[in-house]
């Protein structure tokens, strides 16, 4: 039975997140379950305050949930110290912000290196021009963030998530400082590489037309899956 | 600590590390020139004292003139002896003796006269301009030779060929002394002269001069061995009090103890300046993480553990301190040669630079320390940079991280710099209470600052703006009260302290010429001419204050019958009471300007015991108590007596001031002296020509002369310790401009949004204005308390001076300290004047 081998990306498993802010609870996610498959794209949608970057967050281990279980390819993060999540993280993560947010002083081409650096993969500067290159940005690849426009520091920003490989892909509202052009070449990008190299992908987005293109749409209300 | 590094992660480590220096240099030159000054200061102090030291050794034959030196006091050795000493070597006789030179129709000159034979010098060369003057000293020419050292030439005008009289004989000038080689015997400041043995029997001068000393010095034959001669020699002379011998690792002590005090301060200012400059390094390494926050976090996303983006930070730091390092070691080994410029030609001391791998480790091992310990707390804040923020585009300010684990390590590692900077200094208690009075003013500080917090929320608040603005930045989870705080305030402390001790020092020289001093001292005066001599004087001027004492010579033996060798060391401050020859006095009733401070005086009359007066100051360093029985040699009877009290003395008046005096009763029987102080309106230099040309034996000493030089070597010393404050200073404000740094990166963003929201510009320079002075006049206080407390403790003990307190000086750095400070706070913050929304947008 292949199929039943084949694991999930991402699974969570009842899983619950609660800020304390004083004397008030705040239950952010309640007790929610779903999960992506190795080659699956998923889009998540939902009204602002819904939890949606908080789902990004608890999958790329950068926030710890209160109660549930989350799985990253069959191995339980929930409990694992600041090193084990970050090898997980580097070995099979990528995640796109929506600022951005690429190191000042390194150009182009060194920020999408420096995802390969994490993993200790040194001297691929043919690759990584390569893939600036698929990307449109080979005139760009020894400019400063500061002296690229925003639809050029987002492509270097997918490059950097996807230089290495990762198996899933993790994007929180990657369009929202874009234009409709942008958003589509951004979207196409994303979408061309992840059914090339079968990867998972998991997009918070705003746009449903983006929302549409992917396999499937969770939607989020006040914590709970729709 | 999880997986350790391999070769290509180092790799990176370093070309990433080599990058970021490159591309942001312009932020690391707080580290760098805080490391750099710190290091050169304490790398020229190793070098210039380890070349010191060198020389030292090198020449302690030549500065003890021999291989054993034998002093046999006022009385030669004799024959019998000498014979017996002249089979174990050369031998070489001198006699030093304190009297006055004279050129006629010229005021005369008191001076140091070295009779030499023509063995001298065993060691070394005597060098002379002309040249062959040495030799000319011993030819037997009709006409006996004086060679003269600069100075007299200098005050008396003199050249070769002129005639001058030396206790009534006539002397030719033979030439110029530049240096001799055994000059740690004699004072180097003063004027002396050089004459020739055989003439000085042929003309019978014994009988004239002062302080006469006889020196015998013995080159041990090649054939025999040292030690054994000098066993011999020693044993010979055991049980004889009056003769002591020298050693020439002896001769070298006191110039070494010297050195090494001096270097000990040195050493301590450029240590205090290391960790001045780390408080910066820490500041300014924070203030760089919180540049890096959004990077950092982009790392962390990416799955960088925190301890690469440490090490990477870390490796910076390193690379920077072996650069600073090696340059400062550098210009610290070639410092000796600017040094020789600076020394008196006159010690003959030519000090060679010395390069050692080692004393590079040294300071770069010190500078390693420091630069640990002040960076982990700001390298470990990186563990709280959290990548969730990019999720949330808010960066919290971090700030300096104490964990359990880290506090262990920065125990571990000030305890290791506490005690290898103490156990290469001499004064080693001391030193340990500088550090611990070093971090407890930072505690303090620290202290302070929660105090302030604490205040501030329980006070009630005002509804002005700026004062919102102000006490929210001062009581804000993450504030940077601390920070500023510990900064400004051991700034402040430091300069107060040195500035305080600087200014007693200064006040020193300026009251060491005071009113009450006479203006000439007589010594050497015989019992008969007493009389003569005050008349004499009376003719010239009956104004004239004139004043004599009794004076005999004697030396220390014993307290308790235990021999002050052995209680005394020789680094205590008043061991000079108790080495060699002392003049001590007596008086049936006490003196005016001396009062007794423990005990009581004596009853009069007492003829058949002795009772001591000490100097208080002597007596509490040499822990004796009343009642104590004191064995003094006085001219070569062993004489025990009872310490009946303590007088307090001060030296600075210059009257006639003794440090042991004994009860008249009991000294009426013994062979004396007189010596004499003379205070006129009249001219001294007349009244002192007439003296010396009708008593050629008594000399005559100026005063203004040996207060000018005093304040000539205090001068000297004040300048080099105004120097050093300076550094100290220029340090001190640099990590105050880190500080000001680290405010910047908090504000910046704050800032910014404050003039988004339209708070007016003045409302934000008042709030800044007031913050500041919240926090300036609450660490004023502490500082000033800190620094009188230290100055106290230095002038008082260490400098052996009466403290004073300067309020007017206080407040000038209080005030000047603030607003060099304030400036600089609203330079670092100039954005808020224009902020730029674009490099925000930019992702700069
Ligand atoms: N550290 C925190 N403390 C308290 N509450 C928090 C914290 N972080 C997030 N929240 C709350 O959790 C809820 C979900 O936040 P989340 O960012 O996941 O929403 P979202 O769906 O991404 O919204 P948006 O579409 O506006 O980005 C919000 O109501 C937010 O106020
Ligand atoms: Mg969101």
């Amino acid at each position: 039975m292949v199929f039943e081998e084949m694991s999930a990306a991402i699974e969570f498993s009842n899983v619950s997140l609660e800020y304390g802010l004083g004397n008030e609870l705040i239950k952010v996610l309640k007790c929610i379950s779903f999960s992506v498959n190795s080659d699956e794209t998923v889009s998540i949608v939902g009204p602002s305050g819904s939890g949606k970057t908080s789902i990004i967050m608890l999958a790329a281990g950068l926030e710890k949930s209160t109660d549930g279980s989350i799985k990253i390819y069959d191995q339980e993060i929930t409990n694992l110290k600041e090193n084990d999540l970050s090898q997980i993280r580097r070995q099979n993560i990528g995640i796109v912000f929506q600022s951005f947010y690429l190191i000042p002083n390194l150009t182009a081409i060194e920020n999408v290196l420096l995802s390969l650096e994490a993993n200790q993969k040194y001297d691929l500067d043919n690759e990584a021009k390569e893939l600036l290159g698929e990307f449109g940005l080979s005139h760009r690849i020894n400019h400063l963030p500061s002296e690229l426009s925003g639809g050029e520091q987002q492509r270097v920003a997918i490059a950097r998530a996807l230089i290495n490989k990762p198996k899933i892909i993790l994007a929180d509202e990657p369009t929202g400082n874009l234009d409709g052009e942008n958003s589509k070449i951004m979207m196409k990008l994303l979408l061309d590489y992840t059914k090339k190299s079968k990867t998972s992908l998991v997009l918070v987005t705003h746009d449903t037309s983006l929302a549409q293109r992917c396999d499937r749409i969770i939607e989020l209300n006040d914590g709970n899956i729709a | 600590m999880g997986t350790l590094l391999n070769y290509p992660q180092l790799s990176f480590i370093h070309r990433y590390a080599m990058r970021d220096i490159s591309r942001s240099y312009k932020k690391l030159w707080v580290i760098s020139t805080t490391l750099f000054i710190s290091l050169l200061l304490l790398s020229l102090t190793f070098s210039i004292k380890q070349s010191m030291n060198e020389e030292i050794q090198a020449n302690s034959k030549e500065l003890l003139g021999g291989d054993i030196q034998i002093n046999s006091g006022i009385e030669p050795l004799s024959t019998n002896t000498l014979e017996r000493l002249a089979q174990l070597g050369q031998i070489s006789e001198m006699i030093e003796l304190g009297t006055m030179l004279t050129k006629q129709g010229d005021t005369p000159v008191f001076t140091q006269l070295r009779v030499v034979d023509s063995q001298y010098p065993l060691y070394g060369v005597m060098k002379t301009t002309p040249k062959d003057a040495a030799q000319k000293l011993f030819l037997s020419e009709a006409k006996p030779i004086v060679l003269i050292n600069e100075n007299i030439q200098n005050q008396l005008q003199l050249n070769v060929g002129d005639d001058v009289t030396i206790m009534g004989q006539n002397f030719a000038v033979g030439g110029v002394i530049s240096s001799v080689p055994d000059i740690a015997q004699s004072a180097v400041f003063g004027e002396f002269a050089i004459i020739n043995k055989a003439q000085f029997d042929k003309f019978n001068l014994k009988t004239g001069g002062s302080f006469l000393h006889n020196h015998y010095r013995l080159k041990i034959s090649p054939d025999k061995t040292t030690e054994g001669i000098i066993n011999e020699i020693e044993s010979l002379f055991t049980g004889d009090k009056t003769v002591e011998t020298r050693l020439p690792k002896d001769s070298v002590q006191s110039l070494r103890s010297a050195i090494d005090n001096f270097s000990n301060f040195l050493n301590l200012v450029a240590v205090s300046a290391m960790i001045i400059a780390g408080i910066g390094i820490s500041n300014t390494l924070l203030s760089f993480v919180n540049q890096r926050n959004i990077s950092i976090a982009v790392k962390k996303s990416l799955g960088f553990s925190s301890k690469v983006i440490q090490l990477i930070y870390f490796y910076e730091i390193i690379l920077i301190l072996i650069l600073t390092s090696i340059l400062a070691y550098f210009i610290g080994v070639l410092s000796p040669i600017l040094a020789n410029s600076l020394i008196p030609q006159a010690y003959g001391i030519e000090l060679q630079p010395t390069f050692s791998i080692l004393s590079y480790l040294n300071i770069a091992f010190i500078g390693l320390l420091v630069v640990l310990i002040f960076s982990i707390p700001s390298l470990y804040s990186i563990n709280s940079i959290k990548a969730v923020a990019l999720f949330r585009n808010t960066f919290q300010p971090v700030s300096l991280h104490f964990s359990t684990k880290n506090i262990f390590y920065l125990v571990i590692l000030i305890a290791v710099l506490v005690c290898y900077f103490v156990l290469q200094t001499q004064q080693q208690f001391f030193t340990l209470v500088y550090f611990f009075a070093f971090f407890a003013t930072i505690f303090i500080f620290y202290g302070v600052s929660r105090l302030l917090i604490f205040f501030l929320k329980r006070s009630f608040s005002f509804s002005n703006n700026s004062y919102k603005i102000a006490y929210r930045n001062i009581v804000a989870k993450k504030s940077l009260a601390p920070i500023m705080t510990i900064s400004l305030g051991i700034g402040l402390t430091l300069l107060l302290t040195i500035s305080f001790v600087a200014n007693n020092l200064k006040t020193e020289i300026s009251q060491s010429i005071p009113s009450i001093a006479p203006d000439v001292f007589f010594v050497s005066i015989n019992k008969d001419e007493k009389n003569d001599l005050e008349n004499l004087i009376r003719k010239l001027d009956p104004e004239v204050e004139l004043e004599f004492m009794p004076m005999a010579g004697a030396s220390f033996i014993s307290i308790n019958g235990i021999p002050i060798e052995t209680i005394v060391s020789p680094d205590n401050r008043s061991s000079w009471i108790v080495q060699g020859d002392r003049r001590i006095s007596w008086l049936e009733k006490p003196s005016e300007d001396n009062p007794i401070v423990k005990g009581e005086w004596w009853e009069p009359g007492i003829t058949d015991q002795m009772f001591i007066s000490m100097d208080s100051r002597a007596a509490f360093d040499l822990g004796m108590e009343i009642g104590d029985k004191i064995t003094l040699n006085i001219l070569g009877r062993d004489v025990t007596g009872v310490v009946k009290n303590f007088r307090k003395v001060d030296y600075r008046d210059i009257s006639i001031n003794f440090a042991i005096i004994i009860n008249q009763a009991f000294a009426n029987k013994l062979p004396f002296e007189y010596v004499g102080t003379l205070k006129s309106n009249f001219s001294t230099d007349e009244i002192q020509s007439k003296v010396v040309k009708e008593f050629p034996n008594i000399s005559a000493i100026k005063i203004d002369r040996i207060l000018s030089k005093v304040s000539e070597v205090l001068n000297k010393i004040f300048i080099a310790v105004t120097g050093i404050s300076l550094v100290v200073i220029v340090i001190g404000l640099i990590v105050i401009v880190s500080a000001v740094l680290v405010q910047t990166t908090f504000r910046k963003y704050n800032n910014l949004i404050y003039k988004i929201l339209g708070v007016n510009f003045p409302t934000i320079l008042k709030a800044m204005t007031l913050e500041f002075v919240i926090i300036y006049l609450t660490l004023v206080f502490f500082a000033i308390t800190v620094a009188v407390v230290g100055s106290y403790f230095v002038v008082e003990n260490t400098l052996g001076l009466d403290w004073t307190f300067d309020s007017t000086l206080t407040l000038w750095i209080v005030l000047a300290t603030a607003v060099v400070a304030f400036i600089l706070i609203v330079i670092a913050n100039k954005n808020i004047f224009s902020p730029k929304v674009y490099p925000l947008i930019r992702n700069e």
